[in-house]
């Protein structure tokens, strides 16, 4: 009889012990999604309301939805007394993928030449050099920004598309050459050694061995390079006019003189976070394992 | 013949990187220019409304910050929210980045779900956290805790409150990118090990102490090297939320340098800040990458 | 079927048509009166101009007429509008730099002393003078408010002269600093409507007390922007306009101890009846929770009425009643005084055109549209005011009580901040005493002095001293 008892206590202490596992699983994976998810639903919330329910205390998570928000942002005119907007935002997300897909298209350009010079070849100063191609990255806008809008308006750079997608290479150009580096890195010596033996020149090695093999490493850099390009808020402010405003200065625009149109503000934010999220949708399988090829070497 | 043809292909071959470096290098090399005038700006008085009052100074931008009270402060602030913001964000990180490597259900949902808060400006998002963060339960997050039976917290009201609610928009906006790469530092671990571990009786802490983190070593220093630069010089969120305030608890070299130049026009004293807080990063960010090439070494 | 989609087609190709026809006629009728005036509009036909905007109701009412505009002189316009601080950011680099990237731009009466010094932004008399580009009949200067004309001259001298001189910009919409509380929340309790410093104290006080929400809001942000409102104003009124920011000699007065006394009172009522959150309070934060219900008094723009009367957003519309600031001894207030106004910068190539804008955008119908459209409140021309339609508005505003209250205080408003270009470092030096004092770090006598000292260091640094 104890010995039977014993021999049943087991298998139920495990299932016990699994069945607190779970529960602890399932609440951690809870928690961890409302920390990540709370704020976005919260923005998308806000975006469906109506001014009153906005500043309704507590807040409210019953209301009737209003497209009103979205409408503002393309239309301009809101209904009622709301205060109305001129419909630019459509013309700054428009500003917003020219200069992130410019930007980005220039980075991977430039930057596939010098990751692979980096991973590949052994020269004095190498070191060095990356060291200071990766500084840009350290630098305070402040230090730059009006130097910088000085230079922009002496060469008419000021408030054109070319123009900022020049200043983000501060922001994407270190950045894509470390990661290319790194996924050039990946890529075994022999493989290349093979294909020069077989006649190719570096260029050949380059285009024909090493691009196809880092397709993936190339996506996601591209991914958050975008992303960086996307969301950046302080050089556009000071480097564009009206005709290059970005979405992030857009968005900002809901501060008004008497109000806050918070509910046009988180309709613009939704909106603009579309790109990013059909991008990243699309390699997101990527994502993770480029991240790690990129972290390491 | 053969000795010529070697010499040419070698210095081909020694040219070769510098060529290929060349585009990237012109590229930034147009905002270095910008950089030697903020520097030189540094070294002057100028001060936007007065034109006429334009001299050059040496460096006493530089030396008027030892008796500028705010300064220590800042730094201060600086530093010490660098290392909380690291510490906390790599911490967490790293313990989101073991649960989505066990194997749970839903895993593949919860990383894609992940990348939400990158998709936002981060000024936005620190616009929409501080609605959220309202003081009174008219704020989300207080309405909501009062259901846990939790007092309202004075979320930006007061000094302390401020500085964790900054750091907590901060971990929000930054968490899904350090445990994104550690969690892919755990998919490349080796396997071997493990099953060593395991022959020998190890349990999980100890497996996760003498084996996972010194294999994850490179990663939680390159993690540490990103979120260190940017915890350093951390501008929108802040921007967007107190300012610096309240009572300058807030206030980090980055927002100070602002205040100077685009508040009050001071640009010579706003480029020294903005020069000595290029410095800090430069030195931390350089030791920090020296620490990332041995730790990566160590473990090829 | 047929025939109905054939229909439906016709009526939406007819549907921009008739649009545009109406748009037409209302354009015609616009550019008709325009033409009125006895200038010659189309003399800087195609040159083109980019103007400076702050984000603003008054903007929003420009942009849709610009076409009008474009048809009335010929003259292009361009445009870029942020919020507040982010467009002063921009401005002042483009001024001091003389780029002339903006040629009208919004400004106003303490930030043109930043301009002047500099000599960044051209005296508007010229203009005004000139009768080949002003018709001053049409245009009707007197018809603005004079103390608002007033506010926007100033001499150039260091410490005074506002008032004299030439005008740098003209304004646009008044605003001037009352207190608005939640007159259902006072008759309920018994609550009597403050007349003196004390009294409000104590009001905020009883509505914590009785009604649970925050008793007073105000603007907490350690920036000049917390000081110019009701707080200064409230000081000003305190000391019955015996105190300014400098004494005599251009040295910093916050530490005067009449000013310690109600700064002291102010922080305390503060502490004690406001929201917890007041260190971190912008101009909005306090509107939007006086407008959700969320406090019982609240001491800044008098304007702000256009959103707590609005019933689309407003909890409190209806049950708001408006009073004058309380006033110190001598019983009289003396609220500050603000315009946004419009002018012109130096660097600008096409000043004439410039002008022209600010002529046109200025003008009493082109204002009466802003205001009948695009609640740009208080109008800034007497004529707007007394429009039937303006009247109708503001007139249900706290059952009557909101416009008498602002006529009333317009007999004593007036720019309080003393003229200098460093007002907007003597402001935030000032508000970050005020948290030492809140966070009771310091007394504060110690941290008004220590600000006063700071200021005075600013001053000389800048050579103004």
């Amino acid at each position: 009889m104890t010995a039977q008892a014993v021999l049943y206590q087991a298998p139920q202490a495990v299932s016990y012990r699994r069945t607190v596992r779970q529960v602890a699983i399932g609440v951690a994976a809870v928690v961890l999604l409302a920390w990540t998810c709370f704020p976005f639903v919260w923005i998308l919330l806000t975006s469906l309301k109506s001014p009153g329910d906005i500043l309704s205390v507590p807040p409210s998570f019953v209301f009737t939805p209003t497209i009103d928000n979205y409408a503002a942002l393309v239309m301009g005119e809101q209904r009622g007394q709301y205060s109305s907007t001129r419909p630019d935002f459509p013309l700054f997300f428009l500003n917003s993928l020219i200069i992130s897909v410019g930007a980005v298209a220039l980075s991977v350009l430039a930057g596939i030449p010098a990751a692979y010079a980096l991973a590949r070849f052994t020269f004095p100063a190498k070191n060095g050099l990356a060291f200071l191609l990766m500084s840009f990255r350290f630098v305070p806008f402040i230090a730059f920004v009006i130097p910088l809008y000085l230079l922009f308006q002496t060469f008419g750079l000021y408030n054109t598309h070319g123009g900022l997608i020049l200043a983000y290479q501060l922001i994407t150009l270190p950045f894509t050459i470390w990661m290319l580096r790194s996924f050039f890195q990946e890529i075994p010596l022999e493989t290349q050694e093979a294909a020069m033996i077989d006649g190719c020149s570096w260029l050949g090695v380059l285009t024909r061995v090493i691009l196809p093999l880092s397709m993936p490493g190339i996506a996601v850099t591209v991914i958050l390079g975008f992303m960086f390009c996307w969301n950046a808020f302080n050089y556009p402010l000071m480097l564009a006019g009206r005709q290059t405003f970005p979405v992030t200065v857009g968005a900002i625009q809901f501060i008004s003189y008497e109000q806050v149109l918070w509910g046009q503000m988180a309709a613009a934010t939704i909106v603009a976070a579309l790109p990013q999220l059909v991008l990243s949708l699309m390699v997101q399988k990527y994502i993770v394992r480029g991240l790690t090829m990129g972290a390491v070497k | 013949m053969s000795t010529t043809r070697k010499r040419r292909h070698w210095r081909r071959e020694r040219l070769l990187p510098y060529l290929l470096l060349a585009p990237a290098l012109v590229l930034l090399a147009g905002m270095v220019y910008p950089f030697l005038l903020g520097l030189y700006y540094s070294f002057t008085s100028y001060w936007l409304q007065y034109p006429n009052r334009f001299r050059f100074v040496w460096l006493d931008n530089y030396l008027s910050l030892i008796e500028e009270p705010l300064f220590a402060r800042a730094l201060e602030f600086t530093l010490g929210f660098t290392l909380a913001a690291v510490v906390i964000q790599v911490g967490l990180g790293l313990a989101v980045a073991l649960f989505l490597h066990a194997r749970i259900p839903g895993r593949a949902a919860i990383r894609a779900l992940m990348l939400l808060p990158l998709m936002i400006p981060p000024v936005i998002t620190a616009l929409m956290w501080k609605i959220m963060m309202g003081s009174t339960n008219a704020g989300i997050l207080n309405y909501l805790l009062s259901f846990l039976g939790v007092d309202p917290v004075n979320w930006f009201g007061s000094t302390q409150g401020a500085i964790v609610s900054v750091l907590i928009i901060d971990t929000w906006g930054n968490l899904p990118f350090v445990s994104l790469i550690l969690l892919g530092g755990l998919q490349a671990l080796p396997t071997e090990p493990y099953e060593a571990a395991r022959v020998d009786g190890a349990g999980p802490i100890d497996i996760l102490r003498y084996v996972t983190l010194p294999l994850l070593s490179p990663f939680i220093v390159l993690v540490v090297l990103f979120r260190t630069m940017d915890s350093l010089r951390i501008f929108d969120v802040i921007y967007a939320t107190t300012l610096g305030g309240p009572n300058d608890a807030t206030t980090n070299l980055h927002i100070m340098a602002y205040q100077y130049s685009f508040q009050w026009y001071q640009m010579g004293k706003g480029m020294a800040q903005a020069i000595v807080l290029l410095i800090l990063v430069v030195i931390i960010s350089y030791l920090l990458m020296r620490l990332w090439n041995r730790a990566s070494e160590s473990t090829a | 079927m047929h025939l109905r989609r054939r229909q439906l087609a016709g009526l939406l190709l007819a549907a921009p048509v008739i649009g545009a026809g109406l748009a037409e006629a209302q354009d015609d009728e616009a550019l008709a009166y325009y033409r009125q005036a006895k200038i010659d509009w189309q003399q800087a036909k195609g040159q083109s101009l980019t103007i400076g905007l702050n984000k603003h109701p008054f903007t929003e009412s420009l942009l849709p007429l610009i076409p009008e505009f474009r048809k009335l002189t010929g003259i292009n316009v361009e445009y870029l509008i942020l919020p507040e601080a982010e467009y002063f950011t921009k401005l002042v680099a483009d001024l001091s730099q003389q780029r002339g990237e903006f040629s009208v731009i919004m400004t106003g009466p303490v930030r043109n002393w930043q301009y002047v010094t500099p000599g960044w932004i051209l005296p508007l008399d010229d203009f005004l003078n000139n009768p080949k580009l002003t018709d001053k009949s049409w245009y009707k200067l007197d018809d603005f408010y004079p103390a608002l004309i007033a506010a926007n001259r100033w001499n150039g001298k260091t410490g005074g002269g506002i008032g004299e001189g030439p005008i740098y910009s003209i304004p646009v919409l008044e605003e001037s600093y009352i207190l608005s509380y939640r007159k259902d929340i006072f008759d309920q309790y018994n609550i009597k409507v403050p007349t003196t410093l004390e009294e409000m104290a104590e009001a905020a006080r009883l509505v914590k007390k009785n009604a649970g929400i925050p008793g007073i809001v105000a603007r907490g942000t350690p920036s000049v922007a917390s000081m110019g409102t009701g707080f200064m104003s409230g000081l000003k009124s305190y000391t019955d306009d015996q105190w300014s920011e400098f004494d005599g000699k251009l040295n910093a007065n916050f530490h005067d101890p009449r000013s310690v006394k109600y700064t002291e009172a102010w922080i305390n009522m503060v502490r004690e009846s406001g929201p917890p959150n007041w260190a971190n309070m912008q101009w909005y934060d306090a509107m939007e929770a006086f407008t959700a219900g969320q406090a019982g008094m609240i001491v800044d723009a008098d304007f702000f009425a256009a959103n707590y009367e609005d019933p689309k957003k407003s909890k409190v519309a209806g049950k708001v009643g408006y009073a004058l600031i309380p006033a110190g001894p001598g019983g009289k207030p003396y609220s500050g005084l603000w315009t946004w106004a419009l002018g012109i910068s130096k660097a600008t190539k096409n000043k004439e055109a410039a002008w022209l804008f600010a002529q046109w955008a200025t003008a009493p119908r082109t204002l009466l549209n802003a205001t009948v459209g695009y609640r740009n409140y208080n109008p800034s021309r007497k004529s707007v005011t007394d429009d039937p339609r303006v009247q109708e508005i503001m007139g249900s505003w706290g059952g009557g009580s909101y416009l008498k209250t602002v006529a009333k205080n317009l007999e004593t408003a007036k720019v309080i901040w003393t003229p200098q270009p460093e007002r907007t470092r003597m402001g935030d030096v000032w508000a970050r005493a005020l948290h030492e004092i809140y966070f009771q770090r310091m007394s504060a006598a110690d941290a008004l002095k220590k600000a006063s000292m700071e200021t005075d260091k600013v001053l000389k640094e800048a050579g103004i001293k």
